[in-house]
């Protein structure tokens, strides 16, 4: 069955700056899950997103939307992708109009898109879709968006996605500007979609914890390369690559235990770095010599797993291409 | 021993056309010399303002309408215009959130030192301003040609450490720091925090550490102050806090971080921080309080003290 999404080779550059290199996925929704993308400032984590999303296009490869380049899509297939990819973004308070009621990012497109038949289906429908993220719409319409809290704008976000009955939704930090009290409940949301609705989704992120309480796989990138990818569970509490060691022991925890502030953390090595060798070596605490003039590759260190780090080099190595044969859909 | 800092009922009230908001609501508390204190609590909740207060520096239609402030044994209200400038900086240094916003972009990073020290009455030579600023610079970890660079060629990392560098440049007593590490990643955010440590370490100062993660509070300070509504709704050593947590609402704040020992265990609190200007009779957490009883919605629970060193506001504490 061909993919809904596929990303084939794609690398975007900048001028001369690389801001995601090589990187070839798909996205398989008849298989629905939740995949993190996670990665500090410049990982290359929003490029990806925007690229998926056709808002930037690659400066090398391909997107193919159910096989057809996405620079060539057909006006009708070009309205079809609207329909199945919807996003979330950071901020929600960018996103709304001062001067217009909430309502007016729901109609609108139920309008555009004709998805109800009259008025009232469309109340309906706006109706059950702010519930299913947990909103309770007359709490919600009519009023105007300084009346309503971060997280309720953000919420209305996803309903605004989910109305458009979409195959994939990419979420990009959809909770970093809400309060910490609040995330949980946006990201329940979140998860219920995938799980009662098969909405496959991409949910982009520099918060680890959060990524491992929601998704089902995990890619970590650092400066434009996968550095590990596979099943959440495996990465969190086995990290093969140093620096998915280095982000999790970075995350203060709330424990008796305060090991936090003494730890040596991210120390820089003799390691220099080249354009040609592993991205991460000047911070790695086990940097080789080859890891200076050589680009580790994926290697498969378990089925549902690869790390890109030449400590793994006994495994075989994943092919290019292949990153798909370690993520798993979500269990059913 | 002592406190160094001692903040007995402060209220500050916003005036607003439907009647006055209380932001911070008849909040006391005293900071120990070198002690680390947390200050937590959800947007709104009235943390940010308390620590502004606490400088005097809430602008209209805000205005401190009761309480008292002291440092060292002065109060800070009988001061003048004047003598509260000279005790910014000097007695009590602040870090603001968002570092990239509080340096002047005009301006290098050495002018912004010789800013604080010119304000502050310190007449210095360009020679004795080089070597001090490479001294506070290598203090937190930055190397000296940071000094003539502006602010735009820093990482938000190296910012925030520039913040910290001019917060301590006249050796203050007291430290506030208001979510220094929100806009950092956690790696940077490890590296900020264990700078802040260190330098409070070595100047023997006293830190309020304001913000709303409770995993950073745990590893960082000493005693945590929790804060809802406008209010101190508990206040206690961080390992009574995460052991025992007296307050409903504090066990909430603990449970909605994200842990990355067991997978679903995060959970969200129910409903809704309460608007100041409106807030629910009795006690203003119960409507999302799962333990809530009868009384909770008439009765506004007091600060009591629940346990030596530990208070709490709850009638079941």
């Amino acid at each position: 069955m061909t993919p809904l999404l596929e990303a084939k080779h794609v690398t975007k550059r900048y001028g001369t700056n690389t801001a995601l290199s090589d990187l070839s996925m798909s996205i398989d929704t008849s298989k629905p899950a939740i995949t993190a993308v996670v990665g500090e400032s410049g990982s290359g984590k929003t490029t990806l997103a925007r690229m998926i999303l056709g808002l930037v296009p690659p400066s090398e490869g391909q997107v193919l939307y159910q096989g057809q380049d996405m620079a060539r899509l057909s006006g009708a297939q070009r309205r079809e992708f609207r329909r199945d990819i919807q996003a979330v973004f950071q901020d929600p308070y960018e996103v709304y109009n001062p001067f217009y009621r909430v309502d007016h990012v729901l109609t609108t497109p139920v309008r555009n898109f004709n998805l109800a038949s009259s008025r009232a289906e469309g109340r309906t429908m706006i109706e059950n879709a702010l519930r299913a993220v947990g909103l309770r719409p007359e709490e919600i319409l009519g009023r105007y968006p300084h009346q309503l809290s971060g997280g309720q704008r953000q919420r209305i976000m996803v309903a605004r996605a989910v109305l458009m009955k979409p195959k994939l939704i990419v979420a990009d930090e959809p909770v970093s500007m809400v309060d910490a009290s609040l995330r949980a409940t946006i990201l329940t949301s979140l998860r219920k979609l995938t799980d009662e609705m098969g909405i496959s989704i991409i949910y982009i992120t520099h918060d680890l914890a959060t990524a491992y309480q929601v998704s089902d796989n995990i890619l970590v990138m650092y400066r434009a390369c996968v550095a590990e990818a596979g099943a959440v569970e495996r990465v969190v509490k086995h990290p093969q690559h140093p620096y998915t060691q280095l982000l999790i022991s970075s995350i203060p925890q709330v424990s008796t235990t305060r090991d936090w502030l003494d730890d040596e953390g991210d120390q820089k090595t003799a390691a220099t770095p080249s354009p040609h060798g592993c991205r991460f070596v000047e911070r790695c605490p086990v940097a080789m010599p080859k890891c200076s003039t050589t680009l580790p590759p994926l290697y498969r260190t378990e089925p549902a797993r690869a790390a890109a780090c030449f400590q793994h080099e006994a495994s075989p190595e994943l092919p290019n291409g292949t990153l798909n044969e370690v993520l798993t859909p979500a269990p059913s | 021993m002592n406190a160094i800092l001692k903040v007995e009922g402060l209220k500050v009230e916003f005036e607003h056309p439907l009647g006055a908001v209380k932001a911070v609501d008849d909040v006391s508390f005293a900071l120990l010399p070198g002690e680390r204190l947390g200050l937590a609590g959800e947007s709104g909740s009235g943390k940010s303002t308390m620590a502004l207060s606490i400088l005097r520096m809430i602008k209209p239609p805000g205005r401190i309408t009761g309480g008292r402030v002291s440092l060292d044994g002065i109060e800070l209200s009988a001061l003048d215009h004047e003598g509260i400038r000279r005790l910014r900086l000097a007695g009590i240094a602040m870090v603001p959130q968002g570092s990239m916003n509080s340096l002047n972009p005009f301006i290098r990073i050495k002018a912004q030192f010789a800013d604080a020290f010119r304000d502050h009455g310190l007449k210095l030579t360009s020679a004795e301003l080089e070597t001090r600023v490479a001294e506070l610079l290598r203090t937190v970890g930055l190397p000296p040609h940071v000094a003539n660079l502006y602010p735009h060629e820093l990482s938000g990392g190296m910012k925030q450490r520039a913040c910290i560098a001019i917060a301590i440049c006249l050796r203050p007593k007291v430290i506030i720091a208001d979510e220094p590490t929100s806009a950092l990643d956690v790696v940077v955010q490890r590296q900020v925090m264990e700078t802040l440590a260190r330098v409070q370490r070595d100047l023997g100062c006293a830190i309020i550490l304001v913000g709303h993660d409770m995993g950073l509070m745990a590893q960082f300070v000493d005693r945590l102050g929790v804060m809802y509504a406008g209010r101190l709704v508990e206040l206690a050593p961080i390992a009574e806090i995460i052991t025992r947590p007296r307050h409903p609402y504090t066990q909430a704040l603990i449970s909605s971080l994200p842990s990355l020992e067991k997978r679903g265990a995060m959970q969200g609190i129910p409903g809704l921080a309460p608007l100041l200007r409106d807030l629910p009779p009795g006690c203003a957490f119960h409507p999302r309080c799962p333990q809530a009883q009868a009384r909770c919605h008439t009765e506004k629970p007091a600060v009591r003290e629940v346990a030596p060193n530990q208070q709490a506001a709850c009638h079941f504490a």
